[in-house]
């Protein structure tokens, strides 16, 4: 299923409460999301617990969702990433309600927010720049949240050399800004 | 010096959700108060999405989709247009400042976390003596400005200091400053000299 599709069932989630579409959308995207949670290192039953969480924010507050601040793609990876970040804090004492701050981020956050389609601009023009080993660097490193010393095993190329192509992106995508 | 690699480092562990509670609320703070930062934090969430949408390894589940119908967790939306210090803290003016030496106060939010988060007041043209740093510090001015060897900075600006930085923050003579600040524990040492070594490292934490 490409982007236009996704927020095609996305509006008639948001607008007409349609429930086929959820259903669609559901067989499309929890599978993806259960699999980001198994990769970041949680079992089984937490991470379909978490899926099913992110899949009710999405019909719950679906009026959240507005293609022209974040794409369906990164709407959708915010909220799993939340629920991710709550999930291991949860035993710790939360004396700040730190998840209403993420959330008044994405709302709230007008006066800073560029729009969707400069920002997808951005992420060709990075796409582009970064070679195949760059990018999966860059997706072991932030999506899947391996270690450097995982990566460098994984590769099969020294620690040093993860560090210092980690480095590398990171200014290097402070260049193409 | 590495600061750009360190503070974009800062921004995409943001994004990617790998933060501790006291880094994760001073990169809210300063994605609000900067937009170049916040630009970056949406192209590096965007990048993330798209590895979402394109993940391969799926494995199977038993979800139904009919069981995210029935949500209860719709809360209302709390206050708008307060940016995420006064969320979280309160107005700065109604801060109960502990003063650590004239022109000089601090306050605690006391956040269960191994880096040690806190707001920072200095009267015009309060300085703090020169010292060096033992884990990383980052500062954001959230209001006024301050001046050192390495420049001016205010309001959305942050500094991010090592152990090799040594430096005297200054701040403006006409408006002071309030910064968000973050110091990642000290080292602590062990061997012969140990003891004497921390102990000249709490001494040394009076003059940061």
């Amino acid at each position: 299923m490409d982007y236009s599709e996704l927020s095609k069932l996305m509006v008639k989630i948001r607008d007409n409460r349609d429930q086929i579409a959820f259903s669609q959308l559901f067989d499309f995207l929890a599978p993806k999301i259960n699999g980001y949670y198994l990769q970041n290192g949680l079992i089984k039953d937490n991470a379909e617990e978490l899926t099913q969480e992110v899949m009710s924010t999405i019909w719950s507050k679906s009026e959240l969702y507005d293609a022209t601040k974040a794409s369906i793609s990164t709407w959708v990876f915010t909220i799993a990433r939340n629920k991710k970040v709550d999930f291991f804090r949860k035993n710790a004492t939360k004396s700040l309600n730190e998840e209403d701050v993420r959330e008044f981020l994405y709302e709230e956050n007008n006066k800073n927010s560029v729009n969707e389609s400069e920002i997808k601009d951005q992420v060709n023009r990075i796409n582009k720049e970064l070679n195949k080993e760059q990018r999966k660097i860059i997706k072991m490193n932030f999506f899947e949240n391996k270690s450097h010393k995982k990566i460098a095993e994984e590769l099969e190329i020294p620690l040093g050399t993860v560090k210092s192509r980690i480095r590398h992106i990171l200014t290097k995508m402070q260049r193409l800004l | 010096m590495n600061g750009t690699v360190t503070r974009n480092q800062l921004i995409f562990d943001y994004a990617a959700g790998k933060l501790g509670p006291s880094k994760s609320i001073f990169t809210s703070a300063y994605l609000y108060l900067n937009s170049k930062a916040s630009e970056l934090n949406q192209t590096f969430e965007s990048m993330l999405g798209d590895d979402l949408i394109n993940n391969e390894n799926v494995p199977t589940s038993n979800l139904k989709f009919t069981d995210c119908l029935k949500s209860n967790d719709y809360k209302e939306k709390a206050s708008k247009n307060v940016d995420p210090i006064t969320k979280l803290l309160g107005p700065l003016s109604d801060i109960k400042w502990k003063q650590i030496y004239k022109g000089f106060s601090e306050f605690n939010p006391k956040i269960n976390d191994e880096d040690e988060l806190k707001l920072i007041k200095m009267e015009p043209g309060a300085s703090i003596p020169i010292h060096s740093h033992g884990g990383k510090e980052y500062i954001l001015v959230l209001d006024g400005s301050f001046c050192d060897e390495y420049g001016k900075y205010s309001k959305g600006d942050i500094q991010i200091n090592d152990q090799q930085i040594k430096h005297t923050p200054i701040a403006c003579q006409d408006e002071g400053c309030v910064c968000l600040s973050i110091t990642e524990k000290d080292a602590i040492f062990f061997g012969r000299f140990g003891s004497f070594l921390n102990l000249f490292t709490f001494i040394k934490s009076f003059f940061k």
